[in-house]
């Protein structure tokens, strides 16, 4: 059964069935389109059961002629890849399920939307042919570029149009290099590219610096790195609850997917010149980000920004080279979906109810809500990185990560912890506690059934991870060495242990957390 | 091989402008409804002559009249161009004041003209058929009777364009001083090495390019362009964009493909092109972020779209250039075909705000819409994409990065003004309580054919390069 093909384009044939119901048919078309979300989360839950934990290579791989010259359909997953599809797969119907009532307007349109925008994401993830991979990378903007522009807030044109136009600009310069490669290898095959990159019969030095800016620039826009980050806040503000989650869960991953992926392996020789550079932008990112956040006045620009310094960690780890480091972004990865999606979520639930996102709007919310409270509570503190949940075990893996290839850039970046609870919790503070200032809070009900759906299910995945974060880490370690052996087998980056072998242990404790991590991640599981 | 249906799709056309010129006289018909019909039929027919003589390689006139699978792809390309505005006029047509008997026999006229441009490889042949081509534009672009933007457009067209055919003639008679023959593979002989005469030949090539780029619509030869698309009436204009375009690329190719081989070592020709291209890809790209009026947007892109086609040339690639052009093809006429179906009675709704809405007063027609800007816009995974990544990487195999980076940056800058109309019709309100628009079937069967062809060549255009990599052949 050709899975991945089912899982990229069941999606897109579910939007086109959407597209011949009768819009006044609102029931049907939200049924349908979030039916077609749960069967492609069950099919990415079969991918997982099916992985092959110790494989570190492509699987389930699916390989057809298309255009010729170079150009294939071809479609796999790894330890890199897996778990990013299952969390555009699990948070595309949680996303459906939160907008049932935000979206009243246009609902057919946005379904729609959201179904093509799946199947895009999902396209990203999985292509291994470079041309399909930038045909799905591409026909991801358009969907995004609706969603912002039909259903965000008043500068939702200046928003999406500055989206589009950042992306594009990056991602243009990135054909330029794809058509490049291909000139020179006459093939679009990524595992092609793998295997003469490593076979040192690959291209001159002074072509691949240029190669990897135009691929870094592609994907720093997505990240975004410290610079070219100011998209980012306008599109999150304006987007609705549903492009914001998608947006800052998924959308950011691209950009560090696309490093790991692509710019970091293809391109050894010039990775080396550039990496103390990226790696200081990723750390200007964190520490900007974190003190931008924390005079924010609207909750959901506080959320952007936290993104930006949270993604920045994020980079580093995937900059340090090393096994620690990549698992710990490939874990952070995963949190900051869970945790930002959650977030923005709660402020889409407060939002619907004020129909403000101000700060000094709120106060005194915990004794109205006190569900909603215990459960922001806690996406917060996964966010800032409490023990027990999700953040802390990728935190901690990314700061070991980054410490083994530098220590000033660990120490810097240790801020992030601080300045996330700073901010968070502060934010917090003023939003549930003190004294209720704005009276209509009084009339505010808390979460309903379907609210609660939507939450718990991502609070259970924190603590999931939290506990057992072997389930993703011991399917993602194989392909993760495999990524240091490809990228630093060629580069002058000191990396201390070679990696090790994928068969070698087998169950929870296959996760390659460091002694002493695991240990203080079980000494605090037991607390 | 000498044949005499070799003049038939030439023939079956300027009879059928005949016979309708006449009909006109003796039917009296307010609605004129048949001509429409039979001036399909007659070019039908004359597409069904092209395709019979596929692959036979029939001349006629001594030569002078050339049916070579290339000219015959691109007439078939432009038959149907003619075919789609002849589909999009029969909606139009009564509703514009522009219900005069002259008007099919006249794109009749026009596309025997370029038929003529493209069947020959006699360039004193190829100057009778611009003439008859550009004297029954200047007519086309004044149709709409009582509109002076319409005069206006067709004055300008007409005084501009009879300056460009007289630069043209120039050329002509350099080339002649150089070859002692108007025939296009002698001219290449006169611009070898050491025949005494490669001054002279170049510089009549270069008023041939001169007088061809005004007829492209390539900058600076560009001025005329989107005041005429915008007088013009609307399936006019989408006839202008594509027409006089693809056949200019189908004459410079003829003229270039050799020149711009391995073979040839003067750069005064490539370092022309090369300017032009960087000319026409930057200028509109530009200039198209101010306009209000929808024509004269798609009339910028139109030349930006040309500043691509250039860099097909300068890559010496005519099999993509080719593709470009059919995807343009699809592309813009039917965004045209969009424009059309505005209108209403006595009224071309042409400026960009009366797209607001269309998102969701129309859902079909703006979704259609969409796909056809963004596919101008080279997004995937529309044709347009792929076209313009044809190009754009077989211009980097010869070399050409940088004018590809310029190329890439652009098309950045044409997505702002692609968006903007497509911001105007799904996130502005529509402006007043929107009348349903009442399609004609012929509309709608345009715009299905262009949906179908812009998604069908942007995922599978396999079976069609096929056939274009066979037509091209006659020129390498």
């Amino acid at each position: 059964m050709p899975i991945l093909s089912l899982v990229t384009f069941l999606p897109l044939a579910g939007a086109i069935v959407l597209a011949f119901i009768p819009r006044r048919r609102a029931g049907l078309l939200r049924g349908l389109a979030m039916a077609a979300t749960i069967v492609v989360f069950g099919l990415s839950m079969g991918l997982y059961l099916s992985f092959e934990d110790g494989e570190a290579g492509m699987q389930f791989v699916e390989h057809a002629p298309w255009l010729g010259s170079g150009i294939e359909y071809h479609l796999g997953v790894d330890g890199i890849s897996l778990f990013l599809v299952m969390l555009t797969a699990f948070l595309l119907p949680v996303a459906l399920l939160a907008s049932w009532r935000a979206v009243n307007d246009k609902v057919k349109e946005f379904l729609v939307i959201m179904l093509v925008l799946e199947t895009g994401i999902i396209g990203v993830f999985l292509s291994l042919n470079v041309f399909l991979f930038y045909v799905f990378w591409e026909a991801m903007l358009i969907p995004m570029y609706f969603l912002i522009g039909i259903w965000g807030g008043a500068r939702r044109v200046y928003a999406t149009m500055k989206f589009v136009l950042f992306t594009m600009l990056g991602s243009l310069l990135m054909l330029v290099a794809l058509i490049i490669l291909h000139g020179r290898s006459g093939t679009f095959n990524l595992l092609e590219y793998y295997r003469l990159a490593g076979s040192g019969a690959w291209l001159d030095p002074r072509l691949q610096i240029w190669l990897f800016l135009a691929f870094a620039l592609a994907f720093a826009v997505k990240v975004p790195l410290f610079p070219l980050h100011t998209w980012l806040p306008d599109a999150h503000v304006e987007a609705p609850t549903a492009g914001s989650v998608i947006l800052a869960a998924v959308l950011l991953k691209m950009g560090a997917y696309g490093f790991l992926r692509f710019a970091l392996p293809l391109f050894p020789d010039a990775v080396s010149t550039f990496l103390p550079f990226l790696s200081a932008l990723s750390l200007v990112g964190v520490i900007y980000g974190g003190l931008m956040a924390l005079v924010q006045k609207d909750i959901k620009s506080l959320v952007a920004y936290s993104s930006v310094s949270h993604m920045g960690l994020v980079m580093l780890a995937v900059f340090s080279l090393n096994l620690e480091g990549t698992q710990g972004a490939l874990f952070q990865m995963i949190n900051h979906g869970l945790s930002t999606g959650a977030l923005f979520l709660v402020v889409g639930l407060l939002y619907e109810r004020s129909h403000t996102r101000r700060i000094s709007d709120y106060g005194g919310l915990s004794r109205q809500m006190p569900v909603l409270s215990a459960l922001f509570m806690i996406a917060i503190l996964s966010s800032a990185g409490l023990p027990g949940l999700n953040g802390f075990v990728g935190e901690i893996l990314c700061l070991f990560g980054v410490f083994r290839s530098s220590t000033l850039l660990a120490v810097l970046a240790v801020s992030t912890v601080i300045l996330a609870a700073a901010y968070l919790l502060g934010m917090f503070q003023k939003v549930m506690h003190g004294p209720i200032t704005n009276p209509s809070v009084r009339t505010f009900k808390d979460l309903n059934l379907r609210e609660l759906c939507v939450l718990l299910p991502i609070i259970v995945l924190m603590f999931w991870l939290g506990l057992r974060p072997g389930s993703i880490l011991r399917k993602t370690e194989a392909s993760a060495a495999l990524h240091i052996s490809r990228v630093a087998g060629r580069s002058t980056v000191l990396v201390s242990s070679p990696a090790p072998s994928p068969s070698g242990e087998a169950g929870v404790s296959a996760a390659p957390v460091p002694a002493e991590a695991r240990g203080s991640a079980e000494r605090n599981a037991d607390d | 091989m000498t044949s005499w249906p070799a003049l038939l799709p030439l023939a079956l056309l300027t009879a059928g402008g005949l016979v309708l010129l006449i009909l006109e006289a003796f039917i009296k018909s307010r609605e004129r409804t048949y001509q429409g019909t039979l001036a399909l039929a007659f070019l039908v027919s004359s597409g069904a002559a092209l395709v019979a003589a596929w692959d036979r390689d029939w001349t006629l006139f001594g030569g002078n009249l050339r049916l070579d699978d290339f000219g015959i792809l691109l007439g078939l390309l432009l038959t149907a161009a003619a075919a789609f505005v002849i589909l999009l006029c029969l909606r139009y047509v009564p509703l514009a004041g522009s219900n005069v008997g002259e008007f099919y026999p006249l794109l009749l006229f026009a596309l025997s003209g370029a038929l003529i441009m493209l069947l020959t490889t006699n360039l004193l042949v190829v100057f009778l058929g611009l003439e008859v081509l550009s004297v029954s534009s200047y007519a086309l672009a004044g149709l709409r009777l009582d509109d002076e933007k319409s005069s206006e457009a067709a004055l300008k067209y007409f005084l501009l364009g009879s300056f460009a055919s007289a630069i043209f003639v120039f050329g002509l008679a350099l080339s002649f001083g150089a070859s002692k023959s108007f025939e296009i593979p002698a001219l290449f002989e006169s611009l070898g090495a050491g025949s005494g005469t490669e001054g002279l030949g170049l510089a009549g090539l270069a008023f041939l390019l001169a007088g061809l780029a005004f007829k492209m619509s390539l900058v600076p030869f560009h001025m005329w362009t989107p005041d005429v698309y915008q007088g013009a009436p609307t399936p006019v204009a989408a006839f202008f964009s594509v027409g006089p375009k693809a056949v200019g690329f189908a004459v410079l190719l003829r003229l270039t493909a050799p020149l711009l081989g391995e073979g040839f070592r003067d750069d005064t020709l490539r370092g022309l092109l090369t300017a032009l291209a960087v000319l026409t890809m930057v200028i509109p790209n530009l200039a198209a972020i101010r306009q209000t009026d929808i024509k004269r947007l798609l009339a910028y892109s139109s030349i930006g779209h040309a500043g691509y086609l250039l860099l097909a040339v300068l890559a010496g690639d005519p099999e993509k250039l080719v593709f470009y052009l059919i995807v343009y093809l699809f592309m813009n006429v039917g965004a045209f075909a969009v424009v059309t179906a505005l209108c209403r009675r006595d009224e071309e709704r042409n400026r960009i705000d009366d797209f607001a809405g269309l998102g969701f007063t129309s859902p079909w027609l703006g979704a259609m819409f969409s796909v056809f800007l963004l596919s101008l816009a080279g997004f995937p995974p529309t044709a347009g994409f792929l076209a313009k990544f044809y190009v754009f990487s077989s211009a980097a195999r010869k070399g050409l990065v940088p004018l590809v980076v310029l190329a890439v940056l652009a098309s950045l800058v044409s997505v702002y003004y692609y968006l903007r109309v497509v911001v105007v019709m799904y996130m502005r309100p529509a402006p007043r309580e929107a009348e349903p628009n009442v399609q004609s079937p012929a509309l709608l069967l345009v715009l299905f054919l262009c949906l179908y062809g812009v998604l069908q060549l942007g995922l599978n255009p396999g079976a069609l390069m096929h056939v274009i990599r066979r037509a091209v052949a006659v020129l390498l």
